[in-house]
This record gives C-alpha cells, structure tokens and sequence, in this order.
C-alpha cells in the first residue's frame, strides 16, 4: 500500500488564495473565543468580557465568571486543539502514514495511564507532577507503537494495529488501576471523556512552558521533515540527519500530546483529521501545515467544546468524547472514498 | 520426523514438533484445571477431588466443587480455546500477527451493547443478549462497509482493518460516554464487565460454550484447508481456484462467531485472541496457521489468568486485569522477535 502524504504537485510557497484560509480560520478563531467567553448560564455583557480582559476587577461577579470560569476554559480548548493539530501533522509527517493520529496509535492511552497512576493510585494532584508521568507514558507507548509497527510508509495497516494493540493493553491496565477503589472509578469516567470543565488558569500556566517547548522542537523538526517526503534514504542523500530528526520529532509529538492528556485527558481524532483539512488548503511544506493544523486544531476543538457546552446536551458531553464519536464515520468514509491504496 | 495415521483412504500427517507441543500443552492444561479445582479459601484436597470425582462426597465439599469451581474451569477453558481460534483465525486470514477478533469491532459492539443494558435497566440481568447484539450488529456493519464490490476479492484486510478501527473509536467513545452518564453502582458494574471476569460463572455456561466449540469443530478441521492457503498472496490463492471473496466472508463469520460465544460466558477479556497466535506459532516454529495449538494456548493464558485473579485476597479482581498483564511481555517479545527476524 502506498501512503505517501506529500509528493504531489501542489505549490510549496504560500499564495494569496491559501492566505486568505489561514486568514478566514483566525477570524472564526476570534469570533468562537468571543462566543465561548459570551455563552453560558450567567448572561454577561461585551462590555463585561472587554472589562474583564483590560482590566480586570475580581470582586465584579461577571467579570470573575469570565476571568475564572470561562477564559481558562476557552485557553484550554484552544491550546489542546492546536497542540493536538501540530502532533498529528508531525506524525502522519513522521511516519508518511495518513492515518497517525496521537488517539489511534497509542499515545494518548500511555499518557493517559501516567497520569491515572499519578493522580488517582497516588493521589498527586498537581499539574507540575503528574505531567512528567505523562509524558513518560506517552513516550513508553509511542517507542513501542513505532518499533512495532515500523516506520514503513507501506505498512498503514500495521502501524495501526500496533497502536490498537498498544492502546488496549495501556487502558487494561488503567481499567485494572481502577477496580481497587471505587472513587477513583468515579473520577476517572468523568476524565476520560476529555473535557476543559476543570482547566484552571494555574494548570495553564503550568503545562503551557512544555506546549511551548513541543511547539519549538516541531518547529525546528520541520526544516528537514519536508526532505523526509522523498524517502529515508533520498533524505539522507540530501544531508539529513534522519535517526536525530526522528528523535526531535518523536520528542515533540511525546511532549504536545502528553501534556494535552495531563490538560484535558486523552482527546482522539483531532491529531487525525486535522492534517487533512490543512492539506486540502496550505502549502506543501511541513512548516506551513503545522500552522494551519495549529490553528485548524484549536479551532475545531474551540467549537466542539461550544457545542458541547450548548444546552443541546444538558451537561453530559465533553468535547473529546464528541470528537471521538464522530470521528469513526470520517475515518470510515475517507477509508471508503479514497480506497485503501490511494491513502 | 513425522507420523502417518493411516484410516482407510483418510490419513494424517503429524510432526514430531507439533505431536510433543500439542501433548505438552494439553497436559499444562489439564494439570492447570486440577490445581485451580484444589486451589482457593476452602481447602480441598487431592483425595478429596479423586472421590469428588467418583462421586461420593460430603455435600459441602461436593458443592464447591462441582457448582463453583468445575464451572469455572470449563468456562475459563472453553472461553480461552475459543478466543485463541478466533484470534488465530483473523491473523491468518489478515495476514498479520497483531489482528484480533477487535480488529472487526466486536469487542467494542459488545461492550457498547453491554453498557446500554446496564443502563437502562439497572442490574446485569439482560447484559448478555445486548452483548451479544451489539457486537454481531457491529461485525455486520463493519463487514458491509469494508466490502469492496469493485474487486474481485471482497475483503481487503487493510480495509477491514480500518474500517473496524473506526467503528471501534466511535462505540468505544460511546461506551465511555455512557459510563460517564450513570450512578456509581452502574458504573461499578460496567467497568466490571468491560474488563472480563469469570466470578459466578454456572454449568449452563460451561454447557453453552463447549457445545458450541463442539458444533464448531468439523468446521475448523475443515478450515485448516483454506486458511494455510490464504496466507499467500492473493492472485496465488485465485489461481488456486479458491473463491476468495466468499471464503474471507465464510472465515470472517466463523471467527466471530467463535469470538461471540467467548464473550457471551467471559466478558471481552483483553488479550487472549491476540497473544494465542504468536505463541502457538512460535512453539510449533511454523508460519501456518495453528488453531489447535492457539486454542490450547488461549485456554491456559486464560486459565492462568483466572486462577491468578481467584489467588489474589480481599478484593476480587476479574480475570481480565491478568489477562492483560500477560498480554504485555508478549507483546514485548513480538517487537524483540522483530527485531531479531530484521523486519525493522
């Protein structure tokens, strides 16, 4: 099967016409903040929202709603999606397979039991502890997935059910973890669905130096990932150090998608879906796809939390399990409608 | 060096490798089954289990034996033999050695299904025909829309494979969504039940899954045949003139079905299906498909599983929390294999 991502002849510079995307999704980027930070059971006003963003006073109730409630939660949806956006352009970059994605291979379930091991068989409660197991976990599973399952780009299939197999022994465990004690059962049913209902502005400022530092390193990874398109051996040729660029790049997949799951648990189908829309609309080169999926991420993952906070679902939804649930169709549908091989 | 049994115009070729493994196996079952029947709080003794045997015992003993424990040891070999076919069935037909029974969402149906009934009627009373329901209707859904009509060979492995890890995101999203929904008691329960256990498990259990391995078997002595061709490429086993399209559809049923009366006695016990394969193709050091050897390999991971979970005090752990832990190092030995074969 081949599953090469790029080589096709799309233009690698940036053109007006692909601007005005990046452009349109900043716009609506702005407008979903505006709407998120608006909505709510307790009606606030723009001038509120204004108030409370220039300056900002504690003791007015609206503006502690926005500042306290609200704002956190919208940072966080944001900062997830676009990290989550990032991570999986890296890996379907990475291993020239369409289909990675940080939820189906195996990621999010080793980060996910780090932090089920941290926070409710130790009972550490603090973002700053448990986000070293997390990303200790992430990278246990992500070594495992990729030895297993080669790097190949004509093993789709393989990769993928490496990570099945990963991902269901990670949350055997997790389940297992569980069933000593009820209250942890309890907290964890509700983590698991991948909400922003408990991001808190300190969580933020605490987890937000290792998005960065992922967010830098996936930076730096893209000047030679492009080169890694034509092939390890044709990238070697060109002068890149592959095994080291392999290791920049699993390192900031590692850190982007750990520290989401320590944010909001473990989101799946963003990393997937993501890369493709940015395909469809940014330039060919691994750089610029990293920005629109950046900002494609934290949109989409900034209006599935509005939705999930609507009144449609009283309550129940959380933005990660909505994304989930929805994303098995597309993956389906882009299964049947491009045809195995063309992936 | 191999055995011929000769029956008529009927014979049987038996290696010496795979005679020895396939007796060595059975009497680490059978040996495993003897010790869990001794094992546990209530002590019973060799003796004891000889006469229980013979049939004269005093009624307490004679009770826990025979409705407890015996049970539960037909169950949890039984339930094993038929998750190490099924998971060996889907490797050979996909050919690949990490495909299980999951891979066509019926673990996930099933799961969904069980979670729905614990949901909306309270108690795990009517858990196993939604079980049951929920993982056949997803097997179905997957198998329609993972069949390919432009080629001529129906299933295409990677599509199946694909298609199933969709189908599996989305009720496995489900599931959790449900779960999140629901008071304590339910949720207890549910988690209990996606994590496979053998508590509490009755002779109509036991009667249900050997009978339908017993139904099942002239089928898999059949299937032997056209699965150790499958694992060729696909224009080989056209030229063979087997019709692929209708053979991969037939297996396909088959392997679920053996996956739906596992699950129907044990629950969706991780692991088995998926670590019987690899080990029983190791000790026969063969490639070909090996359903005896899988399904005796599945019965003793399973049976071990339990047993450990019975051992552990105070809490009672299911089976499916070891089932998984010995999934892990397998799963280790896999990638070390690969390594080793150069494959990487």
């Amino acid at each position: 099967m081949t599953a090469e991502v790029t080589p096709r002849a799309l233009p690698r510079h940036i053109t007006p016409h692909r601007l005005t995307w990046l452009a349109a999704g900043l716009f609506v980027l702005v407008l979903s903040v505006l709407l998120a930070l608006r909505m709510g059971a307790r009606p606030v006003s723009w001038g509120d929202i204004w108030q409370s963003l220039v300056a900002y006073d504690p003791d007015a109730p609206d503006q502690f709603v926005i500042w306290q409630i609200r704002l956190p939660r919208v940072v966080g949806a944001l900062l997830c999606g676009g990290s989550l956006g990032v991570a999986g352009t890296l890996m379907q970059a990475l291993t020239r397979n369409p289909l990675a994605d940080p939820g189906l291979l195996g990621v999010n379930a080793g980060a996910a039991l780090g932090v089920v091991l941290c926070t409710i068989a130790l009972g550490i409660s603090d973002p700053a502890q448990f986000i070293w197991a997390a990303l200790g976990g992430a990278a246990l599973a992500s070594g495992l997935v990729f030895t297993l399952g080669g790097n190949a780009p004509s093993r789709t299939g393989r990769l993928i059910l490496a990570g099945a197999a990963v991902s269901a022994l990670f949350y055997a465990l997790i389940r297992g973890l569980l069933l000593v004690s009820r209250s942890s059962l309890e907290v964890y049913r509700v983590w698991v669905l991948g909400g922003f209902d408990n991001v808190t502005l300190d969580m933020v400022s605490t987890l937000l130096p290792f998005l960065i530092v992922g967010l830098l390193l996936a930076f730096v990874a893209g000047f030679s990932l492009n080169a890694l398109q034509l092939g390890e051996s044709t990238a070697q040729g060109l002068g890149v150090r592959v095994g080291l660029l392999q290791l920049l790049t699993g390192a900031a997949i590692v850190i982007l998608c750990g520290t989401t799951v320590a944010m909001a648990g473990p989101i799946a189908f963003v990393g997937l879906i993501v890369p493709h829309l940015a395909r469809a609309t940014a330039p060919a080169d691994i750089r610029w796809l990293s920005l629109y999926s950046a900002v494609y991420g934290a949109l989409l993952m900034g209006l599935a939390d509005i939705l999930a906070r609507s009144a449609l679902f009283s309550g129940h939804m959380q933005a990660g399990v909505m994304s989930a649930i929805l994303g098995g169709p597309v993956l389906i549908w882009l299964v049947r409608s491009k045809g195995v091989r063309a992936l | 060096m191999t055995y011929t049994l000769r029956l008529g115009t009927l014979s049987l070729q038996l290696a010496r490798r795979n005679l020895l493994v396939g007796l060595g196996l059975m009497l680490l079952v059978l040996t495993g089954g003897l010790a869990a029947l001794h094992m546990g709080s209530f002590p019973v003794g060799a003796a004891d289990l000889w006469t229980a045997l013979r049939g004269d015992m005093e009624d307490i003993t004679r009770m826990i034996l025979l409705d407890h424990r015996l049970p539960r040891v037909l169950v949890a070999v039984g339930a094993g033999a038929a998750f190490g076919l099924s998971g060996a069935i889907f490797q050979s037909m996909l050919r690949n050695p990490m495909a299980s029974p999951d891979v066509i969402g019926f673990n996930a149906g099933a799961s969904c299904g069980a979670v729905l009934a614990i949901l909306l009627f309270g108690s795990v009373r009517f858990v196993l025909p939604w079980a049951l329901a929920g993982g056949l209707l997803t097997a179905a859904l997957v198998l329609v829309l993972a069949w390919d009509r432009r080629r001529g060979t129906g299933l295409d492995p990677y599509r199946l494979i694909l298609v199933g890890i969709g189908a599996s995101l989305t009720l496995g999203a489900t599931s959790d969504l449900l779960m999140s929904m629901t008071d304590e008691q339910r949720a207890a329960d549910m988690a209990q039940w996606l994590t496979g256990t053998l508590n509490a498990r009755n002779l109509t259990d036991a009667a249900l899954i050997w009978g339908g391995l017993l139904l099942l078997t002239p089928v898999l002595l059949w299937l032997q045949f056209p699965l150790s061709r499958l694992t060729m490429n696909d224009d080989i086993v056209q030229g063979f003139g087997l019709r692929l399209a209708g053979l991969r559809l037939v297996i396909t049923c088959i392997g679920v079905l053996l996956a739906a009366l596992a699950v129907s006695v044990a629950g969706p016990l991780p692991f088995v299906a998926f670590v019987a394969g690899p080990v029983a193709r190791r000790l026969l050091g063969t490639g070909a498909p090996v359903l005896a050897a899988a399904a005796l390999v599945g019965a003793l991971v399973t049976l071990g599983a339990d047993t450990a979970a019975r051992l552990v005090p105070v809490v009672q752990l299911p089976a499916g929390v070891f089932t998984a832990v010995i999934g892990a190092p397998v799963l280790m030995w896999l990638l070390v294999a690969q390594f080793r074969k150069g494959a990487l």
